[in-house]
């Protein structure tokens, strides 16, 4: 008899919490559909429904809305930006975690140093550098200024690193493996939750950024531009009364990609790999 | 600090022993880089150390002394634009751009300085194959050398990329920002049409002084209690709350966890900038939420109890200073909760299963196990990342600016006479110094005051983690 009230009162908590978390969601979502182009302030829901919106994200390009455009510029910066600093947040990582080399403490010190500088105030000197490199208003520039710090993210990846038994690695040195051959071989497979978290932040970053978009895409060319600067656009005061729903269906698609993301990799949260490797 | 000085002293003993105790091709790299490797018989490495060496001395004619000669000064030559009427072209004198002078100069600083320590590293690791050579070891060949960059020397590779960029993207702009902040870089002085310099430590005596013109000590006060009050509150409800949730949906008596857990990821797959700018829609004085409390009578509700003045018709919900913060703590709430839930969800996996069974077989109930055995492994895991999301919130640029940006707007006269508003943070403040008033001098100011602030809070307690060493307490 407890164990039922316990059971119905978890899920019934869960269920209330859930409702907060998606309400804003569903408005986005219902938003996105109605027939009105401007913000419904009166009603929730739409008193009409339509799928216009959609048509003219994707097909009725304007000075405001490029979104196909957007769509691609965003995707390939993140996927690359993705790749490279997942790389490096690994690398270093392992490097921290380990290995042991002189002026490990040092660099780590160092790294945790300069962690604690608010990046909004270095993205201004960054766009000059990049200015002066010709690199602003341009994919690649966008990259190097995502991926290129990117190594200073280890923490997490290292704390979980730690907990790695070392007995591991010593089995594999006695067999003859390089480090190299450690690194690839026994710590990333193992370490996979880890990977999973450092790969969707490290798309995250870029997919969902849209302030140093905003610095380094000036060019004011809204083809040039991610779909973070776009959709920011749309609601300008000037806009927003013609924009508000096309924005919402924006956002329903730029979330698309991600949720894929997250429902492939949710299993890797949820399965406890170091567990069962070596016991004792 | 003592183990620092030696550390130091020894770097140049190592080096001056070589010197003495060199052979000729040791002391020939003195001057030609590659000499000590063309003496072992290994060209390949000696032909690199020469390029270096060449590429080297071009960039110190051809970028660094230009460059640091006008350091002392940013430049002296004002931007001039002569129209000659008979051609129409405008000619540009040979001006001075006080920014990239700055950026250049530093950058040729680095290079100096990385030059030198390849240098010394250079003659120390020529001696060492000489020592090889004497005792009679074996040299490495070039593939061995390269092989070890995958063994023993595999710090080297996989540490070297990520540091390049993280020198050039970070640590670069940083140096930049700080000596900015002893300049008098602003609206008045903007290259390329005026020059700037150097002015000291005004900037930061302008920061700490309140008076009829400058109020720039008034708003630092408030803001700097708001950021500290917003950051400890941010990093905790959401760690918590994280902590609990995942809590929550993995037990064992919760159905169906995956679904649960899905449902809560689909509100972070709506990026922040969307939900931001939604929620911001959503709570507007004109927004649906205002529509519905004013329909079910919350709104007059709230303003018979003195909550929402008596002169709205509204509730302020983003547009008064005590409602904007409590919403924009509780909208962080809503964005961070699911972050911290999938965090503490993967760590919670990997809780050593033992423990918790040997507790439960000693008889420790369900809360002192949580206390005693999940927090404790949490915070050794989440340690580190929970001070650095303390320093993130810090920073929180996002939840800030995207809620309240041309939103929220301050009726402090003091506060608006420095750019700055209650509900800002001190990057956001900083941000819209330079976005938007291009006052740099004074940004670089609060941006190096944030650093101080950020250091003072965590160089303590990370010092305390890594000498303890308690890295190994869990392999």
């Amino acid at each position: 008899m407890k164990k039922t009230i316990d059971l119905v009162v978890r899920h019934l908590f869960l269920t209330f919490l859930v409702v907060i978390w998606l309400i804003p969601i569903l408005w986005l979502l219902v938003t996105s559909f109605s027939g009105y182009k401007g913000i419904n302030t009166a009603h929730f829901f739409p008193q009409t429904w339509s799928l216009a919106n959609y048509k003219a994200l994707f097909f009725e390009p304007d000075s405001v809305v490029q979104y196909v455009a957007w769509f691609k510029n965003t995707l390939v910066i993140a996927i690359f930006t993705c790749i490279i600093s997942t790389v490096f947040v690994l690398m270093v990582s392992y490097a921290m975690s380990c290995l042991r080399f002189k002026g490990r403490k040092e660099l780590m010190s160092f790294g945790i140093i300069l962690n604690m500088f608010p990046g909004v105030l270095s993205m201004i000197a960054v766009y000059f550098v990049m200015k002066s490199l010709g690199l602003t208003n341009s994919h690649l520039g966008m990259i190097i200024v995502y991926s290129a710090a990117s190594g200073l993210g280890y923490l997490i990846t290292k704390g979980f690193m730690d907990t790695i038994s070392v007995s591991l690695r010593e089995a594999a040195w006695l067999e003859g493996a390089s480090e190299a051959t450690i690194f690839l071989k026994i710590i990333i497979p193992l370490s996979k939750p880890m990977v999973v978290y450092t790969v969707i932040n490290a798309f995250l970053v870029p997919w969902g950024d849209f302030v140093l978009a905003k610095l380094m895409l000036n060019s004011g060319i809204s083809n040039d531009w991610t779909i973070a600067i776009g959709l920011y656009n749309m609601l300008n005061k000037s806009l927003i009364n013609k924009y508000f729903s096309i924005f919402c269906a924006g956002g329903v698609i730029v979330s698309i990609p991600i949720s894929i993301l997250f429902v492939l990799m949710q299993k890797f949260y949820v399965e406890g790999v170091t567990g069962g490797s070596v016991k004792g | 600090m003592k183990n620092f000085f030696k550390s130091i002293g020894n770097y140049f003993k190592e080096f001056a022993t070589a010197l003495a105790k060199g052979d000729i091709g040791v002391k020939l790299s003195l001057f030609v880089m590659g000499a000590g490797y063309f003496a072992r018989k290994q060209i390949i490495n000696g032909l690199i150390m020469i390029a270096l060496e060449a590429v080297f001395i071009i960039a110190c004619v051809f970028y660094a002394a230009p460059n640091l000669a006008k350091f002392g000064t940013l430049g002296t030559v004002q931007f001039e634009q002569i129209f000659d009427p008979l051609t129409m072209t405008k000619t540009v004198n040979d001006y001075d751009n006080s920014f990239l002078i700055l950026l250049n100069s530093i950058i040729a600083l680095f290079i100096i300085v990385a030059f030198i320590l390849v240098y010394i590293g250079n003659i120390k690791a020529v001696y060492r194959l000489q020592q090889r050579k004497e005792a009679g070891k074996h040299i490495n060949t070039f593939v061995e050398d390269m092989k070890a960059m995958l063994n023993e020397k595999f710090h080297i590779t996989l540490l070297t990329l990520p540091c390049i960029g993280i020198i050039l993207m970070n640590v670069i702009p940083i140096l930049v920002l700080i000596a900015v902040a002893f300049t008098n870089y602003d609206q008045q002085h903007m290259p390329p049409n005026a020059l700037f310099t150097w002015v000291g430590w005004r900037n930061f005596t302008q920061l700490f002084t309140t008076s009829t013109t400058v109020t720039f000590g008034y708003s630092f006060g408030k803001i700097l209690v708001w950021t500290l009050e917003w950051a400890l509150l941010a990093t905790f409800t959401t760690f918590i709350g994280g902590i609990l949730m995942a809590q929550l949906i993995n037990s064992k008596r919760t159905k169906l966890p995956k679904m649960w857990r899905t449902l809560f990821m689909v509100a972070i797959a709506v990026p922040q900038f969307v939900t931001l700018m939604l929620v911001r829609n959503f709570f507007a004085d004109t927004g649906i939420v205002n529509t519905i409390c004013s329909n079910i009578g919350l709104t007059s509700f709230l303003k018979s109890i003195g909550l929402v003045g008596s002169h709205l018709t509204y509730i302020p919900f983003l547009t008064s200073p005590g409602w904007a913060k409590v919403m924009i703590v509780l909208i962080n709430i809503w964005v961070g909760i699911p972050y911290q839930m999938l965090i503490a969800t993967g760590v919670l996996m990997n809780i050593p299963v033992d423990q918790l069974e040997s507790a439960r077989i000693d008889g420790a109930n369900k809360f002192q196990i949580f206390c005693k055995i999940t927090m404790p492994y949490i915070l050794f895991i989440t340690g580190p990342s929970l001070i650095t999301d303390f320093v993130k919130n810090i920073n929180n640029f996002n939840v800030i600016y995207l809620l309240t940006q041309d939103v929220y707007v301050t009726t402090d006269q003091l506060l608006a006479n420095s750019n700055a508003k209650e509900v800002d943070l001190l990057v956001t403040w900083l941000f819209r110094l330079t976005n938007e008033y291009y006052n740099y001098k004074m940004a670089s100011v609060i941006g190096i005051i944030v650093f101080v602030i950020c250091a003072a809070f965590t160089l303590l307690t990370f010092t305390q983690m890594i000498k303890g060493n308690r890295e190994e307490d869990f392999q």
